[in-house]
């Protein structure tokens, strides 16, 4: 199905009456994609009640507008749409991809889930079940194990805050699961709704068809509620999870970065391309082409709050681990020595064609836009963001780089047979 | 539609074109016709090092320049190795082309220095720990062991930490010079390229590709398809892992297709086994699939699952397998055969994503199919069919394997 080059005219941006934002890129082809994201997440789940987005998301696909879930589900495979989402931290996704033809009944499915959930008592249980069998399921994973350990280390609960916050995974946490009651989930959806929401749509159509589609389909959704959750940063902490049987030592490190919405943004996307970007790159070839010690090794952004942190992460057998965090760490502090120039020349290309790559299948444009749209306030046409790219120059990044030292406030979060971490310190853990 | 253009090279190497004025990039790969399962049990692992190896630059350029040129193109080079193909990928933008083949070109020329083996291994072992923490791999693994028996098709792609420790630098240039040959490779293009241009090219700088060795004929033999459960005890693991499997068809079968839908209506996402097992909170996963080979296919599918609700859930799994000709109905197969034909068009609408599907069927089949001929072959898919599929590949005789905090099942 080849997708045609994107045109030249720039994506169409409308706000609906009630509130929903609507971004809208045009492309030759006989297929569509859409994303919709709903600025909540599970760091919105109230505090004690942790698992609550995560539940109601499952509970929403349980039957809509008079179908029960078998209905809903076949409803959707008898249009042969590809759907995808779930439930991040901060947002809540619902993307579906297809044939053009199926659009507009694809969006309409879509809009019922959302405004008309049949919401089965008889559900309920299952899925605060089902929700607790995924959290003992993340326990069997090292690593999504250090992940939720890092999480609650690094960004830990404000105890004023009515929000649970980051802390947990959106599964929640057995105590949040043990105190939801379907009321409870109900109101929560009340928060589901066209402010603060932002839907992608790519297809073949015209501008003012396109606009008319959404607003007949997902104009009457409920007005919602968008507040975002603070991500207060916990520098310096370490935490050793023991893990006595496991084949490797996980290593976790998270520091602030830069924010979407910085000036320097873009020279913080390009050092951590110089960092971690390819095989090339300096993480990959410290760790794992120079000295052998782990097969993965990685470093990438991570977006909370409005505010952007750097995570690397890498796994070695345990009497390897001190080795490979100390070069781990040795690689983040020298940053602010700044790029060669053939690093940097490597990592903006880098970036600039995965620009096009991320622009190239409708699935992957149609995200693009709403997380531009969700992140920066406004959609980046790809020629624009290439020339935005482009126009950056080593001297830049360098002066941004000679006072980035994500390892000054570093948290550190590891998990395995034995502490790897130099001096081990029980008091932060 | 873009047209195929198929060629056979003077030094027997094969080009696959698929060019498409309209993609915004391009993407290559070489797919070579070698896999784990040509490894003796001593030499388990060989494959996969040597898909490592060739990262690790050739006698012109070392590791350091090939890693830089690789990333030149913009991050989207990478390899895997499977049982029976090894493939090398790039894509990149179309001003990039000559560099594009240039450097991939480059990468399946390897040196295979000592320095870089011995280094390469540790690197290796550390992705065997990986995956031994893993327990849906660690499951997978014993799955295939057992069903397979001695059959090659049933040995780990990585090997074991014997066999990649003690895998020497000959054995490796031995394998690699056998099994890397102009007979057993194809260099597939998609995307915006112009194919003459790209012939040319190839005719000139691919000629003196060595031969090598055929592709061996693949081991006919039958699994051994044990009709057992065996259970694997794990006290540190808090959920039950369960996998199991029963014969399929190969990838050179007519009712291929069929096969996939038939998986599909059982163990897809709007398949049986999520209404009987996940709908109902007995397993948190539930699936099957279909795997092909190029000899040798199977149905492959479990679930996981609280250990005191395992028994249940594995005796719900094989009724719903026992009974799958009740899910064969004209409008279920209409219905998957859709979604399927769906998928293969999105699928194919980016370069990267066209390439393995063109690159993988020629290596498995011999064919060149295009993305209308996929689809058209899942609508042409009709209820006798998806029924014939189930009188040649019975479900009711499973091999089983579970790991958890259970010591029977």
């Amino acid at each position: 199905m080849p997708v045609r080059p994107p045109p030249s005219s720039p994506a169409h941006l409308w706000t609906l009456p009630g509130g929903l934002t609507v971004v809208f890129e045009r492309r030759h082809t006989p297929g569509f994609a859409f994303d919709l994201r709903v600025p909540v997440g599970s760091a919105h789940d109230p505090a004690g009640a942790e698992g609550t987005g995560g539940v109601l998301e499952e509970w929403l696909f349980k039957g809509a507008a008079g179908m029960d879930a078998r209905a809903l589900q076949d409803a959707f495979d008898d249009l042969g749409v590809r759907r995808g989402g779930g439930v991040g931290p901060e947002a809540t996704r619902i993307g579906v991809s297809g044939l053009r033809a199926d659009l507009r009944a694809a969006l309409a499915l879509t809009a019922d889930v959302l405004n008309r959930p049949e919401l089965p008592e008889d559900e309920f249980e299952i899925l605060t079940d089902l929700a607790r069998q995924d959290i003992e399921g993340l326990e069997d994973s090292p690593a999504d194990r250090l992940a939720t350990r890092a999480r609650q280390v690094a960004f830990s609960r404000p105890p004023a805050s009515p929000y649970a916050g980051y802390a947990h995974p959106a599964s929640g946490t057995t105590d949040g699961l043990d105190a939801l009651t379907p009321q409870g989930v109900r109101e929560h959806l009340t928060r589901y709704g066209q402010t603060g929401s932002v839907l992608g749509l790519v297809a073949d159509l015209d501008p003012g068809d396109a606009l008319a589609l959404v607003e007949g389909t997902l104009g009457g959704l409920r007005p919602g509620l968008d507040e975002p959750v603070p991500a207060p940063f916990h520098a310096h902490a370490q935490a050793h999870e023991p893990h006595p049987d496991g084949e490797q030592t996980h290593l976790s490190l998270t520091a602030p970065g830069v924010g979407p919405r910085d000036a320097h943004w873009l020279a913080w996307q390009v050092a951590l391309t110089a960092l971690s970007g390819g095989s090339a790159s300096r993480l990959f070839h410290a760790v794992r082409e120079e000295r052998g010690l782990a097969y993965a090794v990685s470093a990438s952004p991570i977006l909370l709050g409005g505010h952007g942190y750097l995570s690397a992460y890498a796994a070695s057998t345990p009497d390897r681990a001190p080795e490979t965090l100390q070069v781990l760490r040795e690689e983040l502090a020298r940053l602010p020595q700044g790029l060669t120039q053939a690093e940097f020349e490597r990592a903006r290309t880098g970036l600039a064609t995965s620009v096009i790559f991320g622009a190239e299948s409708l699935r992957g444009r149609a995200h693009a836009l709403t997380r531009d749209v969700a992140l920066f306030g406004h959609p980046r046409s790809v020629q624009t963001l290439r020339q935005s790219i482009q126009a950056l120059t080593l001297t830049h990044v360098n002066d941004f780089l000679s006072t980035y030292d994500p390892t000054r406030d570093a948290t550190t979060v590891t998990l395995g047979p034995s502490d790897p971490t130099p001096h081990p310190d029980p008091t932060h853990a | 539609m873009p047209e195929i253009h198929h060629h056979t090279l003077d030094s027997g190497l094969t080009l696959l074109l698929e060019p498409d004025p309209d993609a915004q990039t391009i993407a290559a790969g070489y797919f070579v016709n070698t896999g784990s399962r040509e490894e003796t049990p001593q030499d388990m692992g060989a494959s996969h090092f040597i898909e490592h190896l060739l990262f690790k630059g050739s006698d012109e350029v070392g590791a350091r320049e090939l890693n830089e040129r690789l990333d030149d193109l913009g991050g989207h080079a990478n390899a895997f190795t499977s049982e029976e193909a090894t493939v090398y990928h790039a894509a990149t933008l179309p001003e990039h082309t000559p560099e594009l083949l240039h450097t991939l070109t480059e990468l399946m020329r390897p040196a295979l220095r000592d320095t870089d083996i011995h280094t390469e291994r540790g690197v290796i072992l550390e992705e065997i720990a990986m995956y031994a923490d893993q327990p849906s791999v660690r499951v997978t693994d014993q799955l295939r062991a057992d069903y397979w028996g001695d059959h090659p098709l049933g040995q780990p792609i990585l090997g074991t930490t014997d066999t990649v420790t003690t895998l020497t630098p000959d054995t490796l240039r031995a394998h690699h010079h056998a099994r890397y040959g102009a007979q057993r490779v194809t260099l597939a293009v998609t995307g915006q390229f112009d194919p003459h241009q790209l012939t040319q090219w190839a005719e000139h700088h691919l000629k003196d590709w060595p031969t090598g060795t055929p592709t061996p004929h693949p081991d006919t033999r039958p699994p051994t398809w044990p009709d057992h459960t065996r259970t694997l005890t794990d006290p540190d693991l808090t959920r039950v892992h369960l996998a199991a499997t029963s014969p399929g068809l190969s990838a050179h079968h007519p009712l291929r297709e069929a096969a996939h839908i038939l998986a599909d209506l059982i163990g897809g996402e709007n398949g049986t086994l999520y209404w009987t097992l996940i709908d109902t909170g007995t397993c948190d996963s539930a699936d099957l699939a279909h795997l092909e080979y190029q000899h040798h296919g199977t149905f492959e599918g479990g679930f996981t699952s609280d250990p005191d609700r395992a028994p249940q859930a594995l005796a719900t799994y094989r009724q719903v397998l026992r009974d799958a000709h009740t899910l064969i109905t004209p409008h279920a197969v209409r219905r998957a055969a859709r979604k399927l034909a769906v998928s293969t068009l999105l699928r194919a609408e980016t370069p990267q994503g066209r390439l393995f599907t063109l690159g993988m069927e020629y290596l498995a089949t011999g064919r060149t199919l295009s993305t209308d001929d996929l689809v058209e072959r899942y609508e042409a898919v009709t209820v006798q069919d998806v029924q014939e599929v189930l009188r040649l590949c019975p479900m009711d005789r499973l091999t089983v394997v579970a790991l958890g905090p259970i010591s029977e099942l």
